[in-house]
């Protein structure tokens, strides 16, 4: 590899690495505070692409109108599943690996739906137009528009886990949902303002990456599994092995693509996830469990 | 006699289903594939319905097969239907890695790892053109039998025959193994994984025989599917197939061979049906499995109860009272033991002794550090410091199990016991053993005797805590007490040494607990250890030899009842001493 090619992976690692930290950043915290691991999650990013899609080629709206639909449109789904598939078995005896089943379930529906009524071939959408380049290497403006969201969106929730009352419920019930719902935390209401934020953040991501990878209704579970190896690598539940690892992983997988193919590529990554639950099965920050 | 009758009738279904087909190979051909979807339905329910770990990938398990039998037939040349004794190694492997790699950390990790397993495979396979010919897949002639060709016999016919065959053994020998104690180590696993390593039952290499032998049988129906589908092509491992196979196991009926049955003849017939909207198959599939996850948990067979009841135990071998003395053990004794979670010392520098054949109280205030003392002895927390040794040797570090195996054996303060289980299975699954898959499958003789002594033992211990008259009830209907010495049973049946025993008269009423003090009594004159910790604390007076005191981790004094009732500064600890003026103690 020439040093060209090194930095201008570097530059579409860390644009694709941001989307894998934020969605894997979704999956752990649906992890913390519900403790179960939603298999949709990844269709809910799908979801977000195809609202994108839809948006900008059925209604002709412009990028901007089309990421809000986007996102409204993952969170609504969102809500949906869990109302069907998470919120009613949560309290149940073998809830939680209940849990696994119908997220499961409505990922392949969701997947499936998508592929009957929209088909399998690739539907390309423009973002942000334009490139800079810095002597051989380009970066998109879709792409900078991903870095610049994606750290926007990782302080902001920062910010409102810290600092706002919903987000101090939020640790409170990933610490104990008993002790939280004793001093007066509605623990359903926030479990459920979790797991749709948590879509709708899926969402946003989709409607940004799609216009750098193309829409098929396969994103999403090729993205499921990428976020598994970051959560899983990073340790489940905790929010700073999800960014950091997700980074590294998007690099990982950009630097890979060029010395071998691409899917080879993703399946090193992959085993990534089986050898870390081999060598060190809680993650490198060791805390989670499921 | 009965079992002669069944190998005739298997033999009469073997013969006579593909004989009356003859004639109709598309019928065939879909019955084919119906056996094929059975084999693999009962492979994914082995492990999700049988040891409750749900599985994403088993199309990984499926695929490996059918790739095997595909590659050793037209690479290597081998006859293909011997292939099939062969394919299902790779998928047993596939699963010692798997379930080794995720079931230490739990059960969504499992699910995880079998999805991404199976992703994995699926990549390399369409990539690895050399080996693999990629997306076009390996061609497999159609692998006829010269000598059944000859009799005018259809290829279908007794490619059918042989899928019947297997379908058949494979089904026999899980009844064997699931009745056996193997299949009851399962589901104890599946209702209490702690529970299982306090009586002794190895749970990892346990779990990992399970996923093994359900990858051995999904390689199986992969290879036995290469010629109904004559190219093996990487769509074998798509997740769609996973998918069917857990609609399969879960539509059937979740820990029902029967239902796995079904559920393969139903997704046989279900896409020649569906036909006319292909396209939605799989979304229609999805919707069916959220359906019956959310209306039908039990699936068919559970609708048409074919499940079985808890079987009332044949009365077993009487087991002489004599059985039922306890070895004089060996002294233990703990050394320094010490326990830290972050900055909170549990336990620091405990010693204790227990000399074969005493019972030895263990108390103090909440938060002493009492429990904890008893999960660090019985193996289930690692100390942090200290020495545990047992007749002289150390244990520090064994697992529970070992531990159990050696006779030290601990219950739990919220009682365990396998809810769904009857009675008796519960103290069945808890008698030792050492039988394999392969004795447990062969049978004969000798394990039929051997399961007689295991019954009788359990019905043995069950009297013991006065429970043979609720053996066959469900153990979950039990009232409390009841389940408070139904798990001492438990516990007894895995024939300790050592008694561990954490506050067995919480929540007790007054005659309960009597009838619990004169059960240890008499547990204790025949010459069981006893130690346990309790708040009963008139109880423990009365059946102690000796007790130690722990306050705030660190022992605090130790003797008869006698010396303990008086001392000081046990007083000063339960009751305190210091009373402010709004009457407030502080201890």
């Amino acid at each position: 590899m020439t040093w060209d090619l090194i930095l201008q992976q570097t530059v579409n690692g860390v644009a694709h690495g941001m989307s894998l930290a934020l969605i894997a950043l979704g999956l752990t915290m649906v992890f913390g505070v519900l403790h179960i691991i939603n298999f949709a999650h990844g269709e809910l990013y799908m979801i977000g692409g195809l609202g994108l899609v839809i948006g900008m080629t059925h209604f002709h709206l412009g990028y901007v109108p089309s990421l809000a639909l986007a996102i409204v449109a993952a969170g609504a789904i969102a809500w949906l599943v869990d109302g069907v598939g998470v919120r009613p078995l949560l309290d149940q005896k073998d809830g939680h690996s209940t849990v696994l089943l119908t997220t499961f379930a409505i990922s392949m529906l969701l997947n499936e739906g998508a592929l009957a009524i929209w088909g399998p071939s690739p539907v390309r959408v423009d973002g942000f137009e334009g490139l800079t380049s810095f002597g051989p290497i380009v970066v998109t403006n879709q792409r900078w528009f991903v870095i610049g969201l994606g750290l926007v969106v990782l302080i902001a929730i920062e910010f409102i886990l810290r600092r706002t009352h919903i987000g101090k419920s939020v640790r409170a019930i990933a610490s104990s949902a008993y002790a939280a719902e004793v001093v007066g935390v509605n623990v359903r209401k926030v479990r459920t303002i979790t797991f749709v934020a948590a879509g709708a953040l899926a969402g946003l991501t989709g409607g940004v990456m799609v216009p750098i990878t193309m829409f098929t209704p396969s994103i999403g579970h090729n993205i499921i599994i990428d976020a598994f190896v970051v959560v899983v690598v990073g340790g489940m539940g905790s929010a700073t092995g999800a960014v950091v690892c997700g980074l590294l992983v998007g690099l990982a997988q950009a630097y890979l693509s060029t010395l071998t193919s691409e899917q080879i590529g993703s399946a090193m990554v992959y085993g990534l996830l089986l050898i870390t639950l081999l060598v060190r099965p809680t993650g490198l920050t060791g805390r989670g469990r499921a | 006699m009965k079992s002669l009758l069944l190998i005739l009738l298997s033999a009469g279904v073997v013969v006579a289903v593909p004989a009356a087909m003859g004639g109709y190979p598309y019928y065939m051909g879909v019955a084919v594939y119906a056996v094929v979807l059975a084999l693999f339905g009962l492979s994914v329910n082995l492990t999700v319905g049988y040891l409750g770990y749900i599985s994403f990938g088993h199309a990984a398990f499926f695929g490996l097969g059918a790739y095997a039998s595909a590659m050793l037939t037209s690479y290597l040349g081998m006859n293909y239907w011997l292939t099939l004794l062969l394919a299902p190694l790779p998928g047993a492997l596939l699963g010692v890695l798997v379930g080794f790699a995720s079931l230490r950390v739990g059960g969504a990790y499992f699910a995880i790892a079998t999805l991404t397993a199976a992703e994995i495979l699926h990549i390399l396979v369409n990539n690895l053109m050399d080996l693999t010919r990629g997306p076009l897949g390996i061609r497999v002639p159609r692998p006829k039998i010269e000598f059944l060709a000859n009799l005018g016999i259809d290829f279908y016919q007794y490619y059918l025959g042989i899928g019947l065959l297997v379908l058949l053994l494979v089904v026999a020998g899980l009844r064997r193994l699931l009745a056996s104690p193997i299949g009851r180590s399962w589901a104890v696993i599946k209702e209490s994984a702690p529970l299982a390593e306090s009586i002794g039952i190895a749970t990892l290499r346990s779990r990992v025989l399970n996923i093994a032998l359900s990858g051995a049988i999904a390689g199986l129906a992969g290879a036995l599917f290469v010629p109904r589908t004559l190219v093996v092509t990487p769509e074998l491992f798509s997740s769609g197939l996973s998918a069917t196979g857990l609609l399969i196991a879960i539509l059937g009926g979740k820990a029902t061979l029967i239902g796995s049955i079904l559920g393969g003849v139903v997704f046989a017939a279900l896409p020649e049906a569906l036909r006319f909207i292909e396209e939605y198959r799989m979304a229609i599939f999805a919707l069916l499995l959220l359906l019956v996850v959310r209306i039908q948990p039990n699936g068919l067979a559970g609708l048409m109860s074919f499940r079985r009841r808890a079987r009332a135990p044949e009365v077993a071998t009487a087991t002489t009272s004599s059985d039922l003395m306890f070895k004089p053990g060996e002294a233990m004794e703990v050394k320094g033991l010490s326990k830290q979670f972050g900055g909170l010392k549990a336990v620091s520098a405990v010693s204790l002794r227990f000399e074969p054949g005493e019972t030895v109280g263990l108390i103090g205030p909440n938060g002493a550090g009492k429990t904890t003392s008893l999960s660090l002895i019985s193996g289930f927390l690692a100390p942090s410091a200290g020495e545990v040794s047992f007749g002289g040797k150390s244990v520090s570090g064994l697992a529970p199990h070992r531990l159990a195996r050696l006779g030290l054996v601990r219950t739990f303060q919220h009682t365990a016991i396998c809810g769904r289980l009857s009675v008796f299975d519960n103290v069945l699954a808890a008698v030792p053993n050492t039988e394999t898959v392969f004795t447990a499958i062969r049978g004969g003789q000798g394990y039929r005797e051997r399961e007689a002594r295991r019954r009788g033992l359990a019905q043995a211990y069950l009297s013991q805590v006065g429970l043979s008259e609720r053996a066959a009830d469900e153990a979950g209907s039990l009232p409390y007490g009841d389940q408070k010495l139904l798990s001492i049973a438990v516990a007894l049946a895995a024939q300790p040494k050592v008694l561990l025993l954490d506050e067995p008269a919480a929540g007790l009423n007054h005659t309960e607990a009597r009838a619990l003090a004169s059960l240890l009594k008499s547990l204790r004159e025949r010459g069981l250890t006893i130690v346990i910790v309790d708040h009963n604390l008139k109880m423990i007076m009365e059946i102690s030899d000796r007790i130690y005191v722990l306050n705030r981790g660190e022992s605090l004094a130790d003797g008869s009842p006698q010396e303990v009732r008086n001392n000081p500064a046990v007083i000063e600890a339960y009751l305190g001493t210091v009373w402010n003026k709004e009457g407030v103690v502080h201890a």
